[in-house]
């Protein structure tokens, strides 16, 4: 398992409480595992809390005709990387 | 005389001057629409079949248009995991997929759109005649036993309702729709495609995802502007807090609006908000201001009337009666109050479900002894189901696995809780009381854990 960095922590802990995963441990996190589908189970609704989530607490809005949007989305720390490159908090 | 036309034009006559479409690379007429159409109709492989599942709402327009030139049928199945479109495929041989880009492990012929070249060379003004009793589409609902259950609509019916919806709401010419909702859906076929081709109205090429993509598509079309959406993206909209571009009107289905949201939306965008009220059998029927109160006013020449327990809608676009799945009270002939779903059905998101059937769902995978979905009443958030699973030998996370094969994302309970066994009664029944109960218990041991 690798080990989480802060901020990926910190998105971890936003995601959780956006779309109430309320039985995911932290400690369990692969921060290299999908956010849709197998990894985490989140679907599009969640990715709406989601966004909505990272607009108040990071200043930015996610956008789906972004090129990038499905790499954005492929795991728990290529979203961490996109917040960190897009933040204007 | 639409009832009984022999043919329908497959576009509304009156509306040449009209675009038809607004994509990125800018309006879209109604004649180079046509010379789409018809280059794309004789690319389309024989077949009696299609399934189309492009995103890109032109594509899909394009797609939907040239399967009726080629007296093809569309089929909608309800939910687009590869699983579900084998079975529905199965009964329709020679089924193939309509799709924009390549899609790996789609078990049907893939043939691409977006790979066509759509240049016309020559407009056209000649308007293809469609029969009007062919076909057009198939939708799907999901029955108690996990089949899908077939509903047709001809081309007739789906023209006439379009009309219905063009006079309610009295779209004015030129107005351009934004939707958020997928055109293999029958409220957004309805709406992004069906309005389109049979009024005056136009459609914005993209499906905006996101506050930011809806703001942006609102923005990139010419006024006067509506949008098509649910609750759930309505919700999204109104919390992101952007500066909305001017729009003419709002219109959302697929699951109840509060009042709080509609009062929200209204005030955000400064536009009313419809509500529109259907199912996938019936297609659109109703519709109120959310904000006037809770009678809804029937499509002209739409008439509900009793049968056994529940009501039946006939009339207007409708060949037959269609029995409906929700308790209502009628108010005189052409107002009613929604009074609820049945009990077995529920809606997330827009996504219609019986509880009946994920219940068998879950119980057939192998090592799951006993299980049952519930919906939580008293869930803040999101609505999300929840699922209790009598499985000793399987881990979590096999039956999550498992789960996730055989239903659409927005059923996944969350959370999942394994336990001993379910608080059934002697003769096997299971209390709502008693499974509410045990969920409580749960929830706190669970949060006392932490």
């Amino acid at each position: 398992m690798t080990h989480l960095t802060d901020q990926e922590l910190e998105v971890a802990r936003l995601i959780i409480d956006a779309v109430y995963l309320e039985d995911l441990k932290v400690e369990e996190i692969d921060p290299e595992a999908p956010l849709f589908g197998t990894g985490w189970g989140l679907d599009s609704i969640d990715a709406l809390e989601i966004a909505l989530a990272i607009s108040r607490k990071y200043g930015f809005q996610l956008r789906s005709d972004d090129v990038e949007i499905v790499h954005i989305f492929a795991s728990l720390r290529a979203l961490t990387e996109h917040i960190q490159k897009n933040r204007t908090d | 005389m639409l009832e009984t036309a022999a043919t329908i034009p497959l576009l509304d006559p009156s509306s040449a001057l009209e675009p038809i479409a607004h994509r990125r690379q800018g309006a879209v007429s109604r004649q180079a629409f046509l010379a789409h159409v018809g280059r794309t109709a004789e690319r389309l492989p024989d077949s009696l079949y299609t399934i189309n599942l492009c995103e890109d709402r032109y594509l899909f327009l394009v797609g939907f248009a040239a399967a009726l030139l080629r007296g093809q049928t569309n089929l909608l199945p309800p939910v687009h995991l590869d699983g579900e479109i084998r079975r529905i495929a199965a009964g329709y041989p020679g089924a193939y997929c309509l799709v924009d880009r390549p899609h790996e492990i789609l078990p049907l012929p893939q043939c691409r759109l977006d790979t066509f070249d759509l240049n016309p060379f020559l407009a056209t003004d000649s308007v293809p005649n469609i029969g009007a009793d062919h076909i057009a589409a198939i939708a799907f609902t999901s029955g108690s036993t996990g089949q899908a259950r077939p509903h047709p609509k001809r081309w007739r019916s789906l023209v006439m309702g379009a009309r219905l919806a063009q006079r309610r709401f009295g779209f004015s010419r030129g107005l351009s729709i934004v939707a958020t909702v997928p055109p293999q859906h029958m409220y957004g076929l309805e709406t992004s495609v069906l309005l389109p081709l049979a009024t005056s109205v136009s459609v914005c090429g993209k499906r905006p995802f996101f506050p930011e993509d809806v703001r942006r598509a609102l923005a990139s079309v010419p006024v006067p502007r509506a949008l098509i959406t649910t609750p759930v993206h309505l919700k999204a909209c109104i919390k992101a807090d952007l500066c909305w571009p001017k729009t003419r009107l709002i219109i959302s289905a697929t699951a109840p609006l509060s009042p709080t949201l509609a009062a929200a939306a209204e005030q955000a965008l400064d536009c009313p908000v419809q509500e529109i009220y259907g199912c996938t059998e019936s297609g659109s029927i109703a519709s109120r201001r959310t904000l006037e109160g809770d009678l809804w006013r029937l499509y002209d020449g739409l008439a509900l009337y009793e049968k056994d327990i529940s009501y039946c809608v006939s009339g207007g676009h409708l060949a037959e009666a269609v029995a409906l799945n929700d308790s209502l009270m009628p108010d005189g002939p052409v107002w009613f109050k929604l009074l609820g779903r049945q009990d077995d059905l529920i809606n997330i998101a827009g996504k219609r479900g019986s509880l009946a059937n994920l219940d068998h769902k879950l119980n057939e995978i192998e090592g799951v002894e006993d299980g049952v979905f519930f919906l939580p009443e008293d869930d803040a958030k999101i609505t999300r189901l929840s699922a209790l699973v009598v499985a000793p030998h399987l881990e979590k996370r096999m039956i999550l696995a498992a789960l996730a094969e055989r239903i659409d994302p927005v059923f996944m309970p969350r959370p999942l809780y394994q336990i001993n066994s379910l608080p059934r009664t002697p003769s096997g029944k299971l209390p709502r009381h008693a499974v509410r109960e045990l969920l409580a218990r749960l929830r706190s041991t669970l949060a006392n854990a932490d």
